[in-house]
């Protein structure tokens, strides 16, 4: 049998893609070129452009707090991602394990996935205030002064936390079902063979859902890298004195508080070409690394 | 070296009982087959061996330890799985050695001497450093049983090993598993759907169905002496004969026969007495009326075209051919007589057509008479008792 024809003639199939190509282009495409063409020229409201070269990418070159930013969203990104991962997979395995239940965990661990950034980083808040916060009295009982407002290193450390927390739902989404498709036969072998549940987990569980995890690493990069400007933004606007001012929420206040579209623009370049690489060096350690069954 | 035994074990899934009160002996040593269709409870009753199922009651001893409620980690237990369960992404060594490293019983040493060992009986020396995925299926399963004989267990549970593999490779790891527990001498369990297998390579086998065990016995006297329908119509293939007759006086009456019933053995509580075709008929249901008051069950291959069998006697009875088979080693033939049909094994090149009438003779020491409301068998004609498996000490208890 020849292929199937699902369409009548070019004409019909290029009307269909017709949408898709009109969307992509007009959003994200047209907005990428622009930007990066914008990248080489000095723009704001209400002047005209003016081409200035690389000046832009020499500026942020020598502008040290600009480092600094560069420093602390890769070392944010590190955070959350191993944080995502090492947490998601500790809950998806209590949840494999457990004998009853297993939905209501499963719903439960969801749940903040399911909120938008914005209110998920105002439950955050709610939770951790310094002085309101639902947790503040417990942790502030153990010793540790609560005070992120003004302390930047905390502040750091909740934004993390938030960003993590929000996260872990997605993941284990996809790592339950990693984990549910290991062959029950190996479980019972590792039962029966004596191996203890957390070898179980790090010797059979993990290299076969080495694929899965991979990806995880990768979503949660960029996660890490752009879908986290909500919880700085309400957390704590890049504060304390820059302690969380990633490049995410560096380049729109350029954009949009200093109204400075050119550096901006380089801005977002540079953060494209920082998380590119990223995931040149993830693809090739992971690929190494990771097993795809028979 | 362990003996296994099973006290009413039962168990239950939600309102369904897939093992139902079993009770049942593995004896120190011993290659027991349990066979049965899907469903009947076989592999739930290797799992609750195993450990991989709790028991909703009864008692599961290994030598003089209950370990109904012990973990499968600590009932010394090997298991080898249908699908073979290797680490797909370890290498064959690793396989076999992951769980002796994880559980820090055994010291270096002794483990690679193990796995030599191992690897040496079974000829997977060369597989050592390969993983699954470039290993067939037989030597998958191969390396599967390396990882179970290196730990040295009280037992082997073997779960549908075989079926996985292709029909001539089967044949061979049979043979191979026979060898090997020749080689061990290590109690084994081994589940199978199918009889072929369970008849080859088990010391005794038990045939399992609803949950409940049918019959336990060497593979001979399973096919020769048949305790209900149900046995009598797995083992074997293909399938014995079942015909409704009414038994008059020693004979087994039908439409369009009647077959003397000759003195033979009756399997319903008086064991070991010999009973005589009339002394049948009494044990056949007297309230049948217009009833058939027995089920006659003969098997194909004890069914023979007259002519081709003449030393056979005198009986025969004409039957219609309504299909052949020919299945190269002999041809099948599908008959019918009366309202009855029936398969008959013949000559490979017999000259049977179907529509065509055949004269048909049967080996009067290999008839079988079922109650017809229970299934239960209550007479045999075989005159000798049935030969010892391939173990005396087996079958003498």
């Amino acid at each position: 049998m020849s292929t199937r024809e699902i369409f009548d003639g070019r004409l019909q199939a290029a009307l269909l893609l017709v949408p898709t190509v009109l969307v992509s282009v007009v959003f994200l495409y047209y907005p990428t070129a622009r930007a990066f063409r914008t990248s080489f020229f000095k723009a704001g409201f209400g002047r005209a452009e003016e081409f200035v070269g690389l000046e832009n990418y020499a500026t942020l070159l020598t502008n040290s707090s600009y480092h600094s930013s560069v420093a602390l969203s890769v070392l944010f990104a590190a955070l959350v991602v191993a944080g995502v991962i090492v947490v998601s997979l500790y809950v998806t395995f209590l949840i494999h394990e457990v004998d009853s239940g297993q939905d209501w965990y499963l719903i439960s661990v969801i749940w903040p996935y399911a909120l938008p950034p914005a209110v998920a980083a105002l439950v955050f808040l709610f939770v951790l205030h310094p002085t309101l916060g639902v947790l503040t009295g417990p942790i502030e009982a153990v010793g540790i002064d609560l005070d992120w407002f003004n302390d930047g290193p905390q502040a750091f450390v909740v934004v993390v936390l938030a960003a993590i927390w929000k996260q872990i739902g997605y993941n284990v989404i996809f790592m339950i079902a990693a984990m549910n498709n290991v062959p029950n036969a190996l479980t019972e072998t590792a039962e029966i063979d004596g191996v203890g549940r957390f070898r179980r987990l790090v010797s059979v569980y993990v290299p076969i859902m080495t694929p899965t995890l991979f990806f995880l690493v990768i979503i949660n990069t960029i996660y890490a890298f752009f879908g986290t400007f909500a919880f700085v933004d309400l957390l704590t606007s890049g504060g304390p004195s820059n302690a969380t001012n990633i490049l995410i929420f560096d380049l729109y206040r350029e954009a949009f508080s200093y109204f400075n579209f050119g550096v901006a623009s380089t801005k977002s370049v540079v953060l494209f070409l920082v998380v590119a690489v990223l995931m040149v060096i993830q693809f090739r350690l992971t690929e190494e690394y990771s097993y795809y069954g028979a | 070296m362990t003996t296994i035994t099973l006290r009413n074990l039962r168990k239950e899934f939600d309102d369904v009982v897939a093992v139902n009160g079993l009770d049942l002996t593995v004896r120190d040593g011993e290659f027991l087959v349990v066979v049965g269709p899907s469903g009947c409870g076989k592999s739930t009753t290797l799992r609750l061996l195993a450990g991989l199922e709790t028991a909703t009651d009864g008692e599961i001893r290994m030598d003089d330890r209950d370990v109904t409620h012990t973990e499968p980690k600590d009932r010394n237990v090997a298991m080898v799985f249908q699908n073979y369960a290797l680490y797909p992404h370890m290498t064959g060594r690793r396989n076999i050695t992951f769980g002796m490293n994880a559980t820090d019983s055994f010291a270096d040493e002794e483990i690679d001497r193990r796995v030599a060992e191992a690897a040496e009986t079974l000829d997977i020396t060369d597989l050592l450093d390969r993983k699954p995925q470039a290993m067939s299926g037989g030597e998958r399963q191969r390396v599967a049983l390396g990882r179970a004989i290196v730990r040295d267990p009280d037992a082997f549970l073997m779960d549908e090993p075989l079926s996985n593999l292709d029909a001539k490779l089967r044949i061979q790891m049979r043979a191979e598993l026979t060898r090997l527990h020749a080689e061990l001498g290590t109690t084994t369990v081994y589940v199978t759907h199918d009889q072929t297998e369970a008849m080859t390579l088990g010391e005794r086998v038990v045939v399992m169905d609803d949950g409940r065990i049918q019959q336990v016995d060497p593979p001979q006297a399973l096919y020769d002496f048949p305790t209900n329908r149900f046995v009598a119509e797995f083992i074997g293939d293909p399938a014995m004969n079942m015909i409704d007759v009414a038994v008059e006086d020693g004979v087994a009456v039908h439409d369009g026969f009647r077959i003397p019933l000759p003195s033979g053995k009756t399997v319903d509580g008086t064991d070991g007495e010999w009973l005589d075709g009339t002394e049948a008929e009494a044990l056949a249901d007297p309230d049948a009326g217009d009833r058939p008051t027995a089920v006659l069950g003969i098997r194909p291959e004890d069914l023979y075209p007259a002519r081709d069998r003449p030393d056979l006697g005198e009986t025969t009875f004409d039957a219609t051919v309504e299909v052949t088979e020919p299945l190269g080693d002999s041809l099948l033939v599908h008959c019918s007589v009366g309202d009855a049909t029936f398969k008959m094994g013949a000559e490979p090149r017999s000259s049977l057509e179907p529509g065509g009438t055949v004269s048909v003779t049967y080996d009067p020491a290999r008839l079988h008479l079922f109650a017809p409301e229970t299934g239960e068998a209550f007479y045999h004609s075989a005159t000798a008792p049935a030969p010892a498996g391939r173990i005396d000490a087996t079958t003498n208890d």
